[in-house]
This record gives structure tokens, sequence and C-alpha cells, in this order.
């Protein structure tokens, strides 16, 4: 049902083909897609969690990867709360992008945006990103770190609950303005006026 | 979740919850409760107080459906609230679109196309209704972001493009619901912006564009629109929208789409798009999107070539739309911003076919852009382009420099084309004809051969260039289309025609010309004989034409292929001269020599080759054979005009060019800068003995200064090579000197193009030979040091 507390903007992002659309369909809908097809533009999908007895919707923008879909979903990054950046563990160079994909963010995401970089495709055997060398990446920009596989639902759960710990953690430090469905003054615009609010007083 | 017993207790629970409950048949197939229906909404319509709370109940059972995938009863909530929605207007429907709003989100949150489909059309049904009542706290960005998602569905071919059409209709309705009132968010924000537009370029490229022609024919239906169809509309409106301030906001996201998705190459795509846009921008803007493309080429100066190329040619193409609105500055900064483009690429010293072809690309644009712009515009652009012609031209040391004069040039012959001359006073201000003759002496002969073009393109009024490009002794056959000159056309030839004869006189002389050129400078002066014929300019042809003889008579350093050019158009001008002026003796008499040398010596007639047979003889030893300046004269005075100019010592006899050039120019100065008109404005300062009808001011410093010169120089085989070389230089010397860029300073008119030329002028002194202090030097000469060159030379 709709009586959630806090509703926070989750975007996934990272090269083509790392497996951000098998993480959430993973998530969102607990299967797993074979040979799902690359994403167009962005996708968009929601899942409500619990956490600590208070419900947390997440609003999932799953963006394409392809270079050329960047002006789009670019657009996407500034109102996020919280930004994956997900690489394949067993492709090199999506690891050496990272760079890139961070100077991305922090162009054109909020600066105060809840970074974490997830390493997926543990299943597969021809790893060629060891698990310490992405911790230490991750350390070194401030992220949090994760390694999955949407294949074997490995960490996927983990990793959108501990977000949606997270932001809500940092919510409520932070006074949110709750997104409480008795109080109705707001809900019409839920998503929307209270995030932006939030997204201010994160900065 | 108190829902859930709806049915058994409904006793018990307030009326409108009854009321709602009512509407819901038992099977959702069965649809909608009519009658229930009705009730519900007279009884909104009678306390509409209850409205919010009615939204808000119905809200929660679509939830809770949705949740339970009873996806009929959703469907049946839907509609429910599209008929409240419709027919409340009270105040209070403010707090019912809150939950309506909630309830859109709500459906297009679930994964299911048909619910995502059903709550765009409410959401359009919404955004049409006008609502009284600003909402200053509602925000829609989530209707952009979930619809621009929508745009880019990737589902399976049919629902993918039912999903994407319902996206772009969404975004449509945003757009629509917000650009209208000021009070809620405002949708030009970047960050819907980049959202809206590449949704809407993506639907559009995606297929729309090349089967264009098969939609135009069952196009109309609105709603058998495909998503490209549907997202032009949404992109004509959206720019028809956009105010002066949002343009850019638009336009941004365009380029960024067009970058990356590799649009440019090949142009097709990007030629539609950016039409849409010039033909639905509110017009007075339309400059903008040519500025903004501009600025684009800017950023790309490091792409490829082809990217280059394809940009230049898509504003090729839209150039002339934005030239109608075009006004004042931004006219001059469009073109200054192409020719810095241009300069650009002549500087990318590498210049490859490529390289030529966005140069090429470039030059349309700037001739479409002129061709739409009024005539005196052209004017003001032509002077404007000239004054970026890099000077001087002898000392170019760079290839480039070479390559960006003679590319101004075919930019300004492009202008030129364009433009339809009037009054050649107009066409021809002196600040544009004389540094316009200056460039008619340059040393590369193709350079020499586009200024004869630009002026031929210039002159010529009556549609006579084609027939005038070769030079014939069969002029009646030509069908000359004349008119009487004007007055006005008069009074400019009799201040200007001086130094372009001159000026035509001295290219001639040139060593370097090619048949090409000579035939140019015949159809430059064929076509001011035709254009300015009548009896007062007929003299200074006339004269002109034996000064041409004489020089192909005497000249030591022109060949003799050259020598027999110029008499080929001597004869081609002879003939041509009485016949637009009516002199039928002259006529007769050019066409006894025409006919002579026809059976005597056919080199001497046109058309004029670069090589002649070992055994064309020298003209000198045909005497019978030349045109007489004595017998002229003689036909002249028959047909009542006043030869006595003629019998004078010509302007152009033996005497070097530079001098006459120089001392001509000076005096044209002088007196230009106060603006008296020139009767006589010949100087003859050749000979000491000569012109006593010609008074100049400082004739008297210029026999002094010849009959210095002839003590200096004796002996006359010597002296006149080493004249000639001397001259050579002079005349040099005083093409690039920057005395006439004073005069015009001294014109206010031209302030802008002032300012742009200074600017220009200060880039210039650094390619320039000489330090900028010489040149401050040269500036501040005292007018006798002007009359004595050479001394200051030396």
């Amino acid at each position: 049902m709709d009586d959630y507390k806090f509703l926070f903007k989750v975007v996934l992002v990272g090269n083509a083909g790392v497996g951000k659309t098998c993480l959430v369909r993973r998530f969102t809908q607990g299967l797993f897609p074979p040979g799902q097809g690359a994403t167009i533009g962005v996708d968009f999908m929601i899942k409500t969690v619990e956490v600590g007895n208070e419900k947390v919707k997440l609003q999932i923008w799953d963006t394409a990867g392809q270079e050329r879909f960047r002006s789009i979903t670019q657009s996407y990054y500034r109102s996020a709360h919280a930004l994956i950046l997900v690489y394949d563990i067993s492709s090199q160079p999506t690891f050496d992008c990272l760079p890139d994909w961070l100077r991305e963010i922090e162009e054109y995401a909020s600066s105060k945006v809840l970074r974490i970089l997830v390493g997926n495709k543990i299943d597969r055997e021809d790893r060629e990103i060891p698990e310490n060398v992405g911790e230490e990446f991750a350390e070194r920009h401030n992220m949090y770190y994760l390694e999955t596989s949407a294949k074997e639902s490995d960490n996927v759960e983990k990793l959108f609950m501990q977000i949606a710990e997270d932001l809500m953690k940092q919510a409520r430090t932070r006074d949110l303005p709750r997104y409480d469905s008795n109080n109705q003054t707001i809900d019409g615009r839920t998503s929307t006026i209270n995030d932006s609010s939030c997204c201010s007083r994160l900065q | 979740m108190w829902s859930g017993c709806c049915g058994c207790c409904s006793a018990f629970r307030p009326r409108y919850k009854r009321l709602v409950d009512n509407i819901f048949p038992v099977y959702p197939q069965d649809g909608l409760v009519k009658s229930n229906m009705e009730k519900l909404t007279f009884y909104s319509l009678s306390s509409p107080e209850k409205l919010d709370r009615i939204g808000e109940y119905l809200y929660q059972r679509a939830a809770r459906d949705i949740y339970r995938k009873k996806y009929g009863f959703v469907v049946i909530a839907m509609e429910a609230m599209d008929q409240l929605l419709l027919a409340c207007h009270a105040q209070t429907l403010n707090l019912f679109v809150e939950s309506f709003l909630k309830m859109v989100q709500k459906l297009l949150e679930s994964t299911e196309p048909e619910l995502q489909i059903l709550a765009t059309q409410s959401f359009v049904k919404f955004a049409n209704i006008e609502e009284d009542t600003p909402s200053y706290h509602r925000r829609y960005d989530f209707f952009v972001s979930k619809f621009s998602a929508m745009c880019h569905s990737g589902e399976k071919e049919e629902v993918r493009d039912k999903i994407r059409t319902a996206g772009i209709k969404g975004l449509q309705a945003v757009v629509r619901k917000t650009v209208s009132d000021d009070l809620v968010e405002n949708i030009w924000e970047p960050v819907h912006m980049d959202k809206i537009v590449p949704s809407l370029l993506f639907n559009m490229q995606e297929s729309g564009f090349h089967k264009k022609e098969s939609e135009a024919i069952d196009g109309g239906q609105e709603d058998t629109l495909d998503p490209p169809m549907l997202a032009e509309t949404c992109m004509r409106e959206l720019v028809g929208r956009a105010s002066f301030g949002h343009i850019r906001a638009v336009l941004r996201p365009v380029f960024r789409h067009f970058d990356l998705h590799k649009l440019w190459v090949p142009n097709q795509f990007a030629i539609h798009t950016f039409r849409i846009i010039m033909f639905s921008i509110q017009a007075q803007y339309s400059y903008t999107v040519v500025e903004t493309l501009m600025a684009h080429l800017d950023d790309n100066t490091k792409s490829s070539p082809t990217i280059r190329t394809n940009i230049a040619g898509v504003l090729s193409k839209i150039i002339a739309i934005a030239a109608g609105e075009s006004v004042g500055p931004s006219v001059l900064e469009i073109i200054n911003s192409l020719l810095s483009h241009l300069r650009d690429s002549v500087k990318n010293e590498a210049s490859q076919t490529e390289e030529k072809e966005y140069q090429e690309a470039l030059i349309n644009a700037l001739g479409e852009f002129a061709n739409h712009l009024p005539d005196y515009q052209k004017i003001e652009i032509m002077m404007f382009i000239m004054s970026k012609i890099p000077f001087p031209l002898v000392n170019n040391n760079s290839p480039a420099d070479n390559l960006l004069q003679s590319i101004l040039l075919k930019s300004l012959l492009k202008v030129g084309t364009k433009y339809q001359t009037i009054h050649l006073n107009t066409t021809f201000p002196v600040s544009f004809l004389e540094p316009l003759l200056r460039m008619s002496l340059a040393p590369d002969p193709d350079m020499r051969l586009l200024v004869q073009k630009i002026l031929h393109t210039l002159i010529d009024r009556h549609n006579n260039l084609e027939k005038l490009s070769k030079p014939t002794v069969n002029v009646a056959d030509l069908d000359l289309v004349l008119e009487k000159s004007s007055r006005p056309d008069l009074i400019f030839i009799n201040k200007h025609g001086p130094i372009i004869y001159d000026a035509l006189y001295t290219s001639l002389q040139i060593d370097t010309n090619v048949p090409d050129n000579i035939e140019a400078v015949y159809t430059t002066l064929a076509l001011l004989c035709v254009e300015l014929a009548c009896a007062e300019t007929v003299i200074d042809l006339l004269q002109l034409t034996l000064g041409i003889q004489s020089l192909a008579l005497n000249s030591t350093s022109l060949s003799n292929a050259q020598k027999f050019n110029l008499h080929a158009i001597v004869i081609s001008l002879l003939m041509l001269i009485p016949t637009v002026v009516n002199i039928q003796p002259l006529a007769n008499y050019a066409a006894q020599i025409a006919e002579q040398r026809k059976q005597e010596a056919l080199h001497l007639l046109p058309d004029l080759y670069s090589h002649y047979s070992d055994n064309s003889e020298v003209a000198n030893k045909l005497p019978h054979l030349l045109v007489d300046q004595m017998a002229v004269c003689e036909y002249v005075k028959e047909s009542g005009i006043d030869p006595s100019r003629l019998q004078q010592t010509s302007p152009y006899g033996a005497g070097g060019p530079g001098l006459i050039a120089g001392s001509q120019r000076n005096s044209w100065i002088e007196n230009g800068a106060r603006g008296s008109i020139i009767e006589l404005p010949i100087a003859e300062v050749d000979s000491a003995a000569s012109s006593p009808g010609v008074q100049k001011k400082h004739t008297e410093e210029d026999l002094n200064f010849e009959s210095m010169k002839k003590v200096l120089t004796e002996p006359p085989e010597i002296r006149k090579e080493a004249e000639a070389e001397r001259r050579k230089m002079l005349s040099h010397t005083f093409r690039t000197a920057t005395f006439s860029e004073l005069v015009r300073r001294t014109q206010p008119k031209h302030d802008v193009l002032q300012s742009k030329l200074n600017e220009i002028f200060k880039s210039l002194t650094a390619n320039e030979n000489r330090s900028p202090t010489d040149e401050k030097k040269e500036d501040i000469i005292p007018h006798y040091e002007q009359n004595f060159p050479e001394l200051f030379y030396y």
C-alpha cells in the first residue's frame, strides 16, 4: 500500500553491459532476465521496502550505459539521493572508466549525494579486478563499496537496503520532512516537493 | 486498510465513501456504474468541500487495487476521477487535483503499460483544464522524468510505440500546463529541458524522418500519429512557446543530443530538425539559433572537418530563414563569426580536401545569408568582408595569408552576386571601392581575376555580363541591353572614374597576367562602358583604350602574347564604344581596322590565347593596323563631341604606372576629403610639357619632381627599366599605405564597421613586415613628401 514515510531517488550509472538493469530487475521483480537488451534512455522502477518498521519507497532510475544517451541520463543525476556506480568485475575497461563517471557525477549530481560503488557479476569466474582494488578505489573517493551478483542474487537486496537505511539515517539527522500518507496536505506531489527540499537540506 | 471491509458495513460509513464505493461494479469488466457515478458527481457539485476527501478515498482504493493487481477497478477509479475533474470547477478543485495527480503518478509507477497509458491520458485531460487558482507548490518533475523515460521505452514493438506515444503526449501536456502559468514550475529549467528535448529528438530520429513521404499522406488524424510525427509536433509547439530567455535552454540539449548521437554526419536529420526549429521559433529570435549554431561550430574547432562541414551545411540551410529577421549588429555579428571561422580554417595549415569543403560550406552559408538581407546591408557586409582581408597583398609571407585572401574574396564575390546594383554610387562607397581596386593589383593572378569578377557582378545591371565575358569585334551580335545612364551614375564615374580606369590600366601592365585576367579587365571596361554610356564618359574610355594600345606597343616587360591580347581587347573596345554611344563614323573606322586585321594579322583580334605562333608579327611593324589617335579624334569630333581631352597627351602614355597611381591617389584623397568633385582628375604628372587644361593644385610639385627625376635618369633605355622596377616597388608602397584608412576614419557613418576594422588592423600589423611605428610614420608624412615618394622611400 501507499503509506510510506520516505521516498528516495536512486540512480544507477555505469558503462554499458555491466548489469545495471539486471540489478534493478533482481531487486524489484526478483528475476534475472537472461539476454536483457541494452537500456534505451532511462528506465524506471519502484520498490517499497521496510526499514525498522518504516516504509521507504525507492524510486529507481536505471540509466542507459551507452554514451549516446548521456545527455538524457545526466539530467537524472541532479535530483538523485543516491547514485549507484556499477562496474563489471570481469571487465577491466568498465573499471577504468570509473574516474570518468565520477567526474560526470561531480558535474551533474548534488555534491552530497550518497555514492555507492558496486562491482557486479561476482558469479563470473574470470574476475579481472580484485576485490581490494575496487575497495581501495571506493575508499579513495569516499564511496561505499559492495560486490554483487544479479544472477545469483548476491548482495542485491543488501545493496538497496543499505542505501535505504543510510538515506533514512541521513534524513532523520537532518530532519527531513516526512512523507506521511496521513499528513495529506503535501502528498499529491510526494516525490517531488519533498525531495527537492531534502536535497537542499542535504547540501 | 480500513477500506477492506467497505462491502459489509457500508451503512456506517460516511456518505461520500458510500457513494464512491457504489460506482464500482461487482465485476470490473462491467465498467463504471453510470447512474451511481451521476450521483457521486451531483454530490460533489453540491458539496464541493467534500471533493478532496472523495479524491483521497478514490486514490486509496486505486492504490489498493494496484497492489492486488485488480487493474479493472483501477481503470474505473481513474475514469471516475476524470469525470469528477471535468465536472467540477470549484475552488476546491485544487485539493482534488492533488489526489488526482497522486493517482496518475501511482499508475505511472506501475509496470503495467496499460495503466501507464491510461494515466497519461488522464494527465492530458487534466492539462487541458484551465485552473483558476494557482498552485504554487505543485511540481511536475516526476512527470517529466517518467514521461521522458516512457519516450525511450524499450518494450516490444506495438507496446513500445504506444508507450512512447503516451510519453510524448505526456510531455506535451506538461509543457502546455506549465508554460501558461508563471506560478507553477518553470518548465524551461535545464533540468527539465535536458529530459524533454532529447526524448523528443530521440523519437523524431527513430524512423519518422526517413519515411516522411508516406507519412504525409495519412497524416492529419491526431490519433494515428506515430511517435516520430507526434514528437515533431510537440517539438514545434515547445520551440514556438519559448521566449527569448528560454531559447538557449531548448537549444543546448539539442546540440548535445546531436553530438552524442553523432547526427551531424550525415546531416539530413540535423537539417530537418533545425528547419523545424527555425520555422516554429518566434521569428524575432531566429537569429539566436544561428548564433548558437555558430557557437557550436566554435566548440567543434577540434572536431573533424567533416563534422564541421556538415554543421556549416546545416547553417547554410537555415541561415536564410534567419536573415529576414536579423537587424543591425546581429548581422555583422553573424558575418564576423562566419569569417573568423573561415580564418581559423585557413590557419589550419593542413588544408586537405575536407577542410576545403568546410570552407566551401561556410562561404555558401555566407552567400545564403547575404542573399536574404536587404541590399543596403549587403553593401555593408561587403565592406565588412573587405575590411577583413589582410593587407598588404605584396608582403604575403605565408601561403595561408594568400589563401585567406582568396577565400575572403570568394566570399565577397558570393555576396556580390546576390546584390543587385541600382546606383553605382551606393554600390561603391569610397571605403569599398578603394580597397577593392587596390586588391585588383594583387600579385597573384587568381586573386586579380576574382576582384575583376566581383567588379563584374557589381557593375552589371542589365545582365550583359554573359555577353561581354569574351572580347569580340562583332558587337552587333551581342544584343546588349542598354539604358541611358542616370545622373548619379555620371557623377559617380566623374568622381571615381580615374582611379577605376587607372587601376584597370595598371593591372594590365602586370606581367603575370594570363588571358583570363586580360579578358576580365576587358569585361569590366565593357560593362562600365555599357552601363555608363554617354558622351561625357566616352572620351575617358577612348583615352584609356588608346593608352592600352600604347602600352602594348611600348611595354618592355610584357610578353608578345600579352601584347597581342591587349591589341585584341583594344579593338574590341573600340568596336563596342561607338556602338554603345552611337558614333557611327568611329564605328566604321573600328570595323575597317578589324577587317584589315582579319586579313593580315589575326593574332591582333580576339580570341585571346596564351601562345601565338612564332611568325605572328609584332604590332609595331604594322602601323596601318593600329588605332590612330588623330583619326579617333576626328571621328569623335564629327559626332559633336569635344575631343580636346583626347588630343592631349594621354595620362596612360609611356610613363610609369606607379607614379600615376601614386600621385593620383593622393589628389583623390585630398579632394575627397574636401568633399569636392573632381572634374578632370587625371593628373598628368608624366610630362612636364603637358596639361594646360588640367589645373592641379600640386602640379608644380609634380613638375619639379619630374624634372628632377629626368635629370637623375638620363640614358633612356636603362632609365626605362630601372624606372619600371622602382615604380613597381613604389606602387606597392603606396598600395599598402594607410592614408585611405585615415580618410575612412573621418567618415562617421561607418562607426560599427570602423571599430571592427580597427581590431583587424591591430591584428594585421602583427603580420606585416613593417613595424607599427613605421606605419605611423607613413601616416603622418607631410603632403609634399607624398609627392616625393621616392625620396621617402630611400
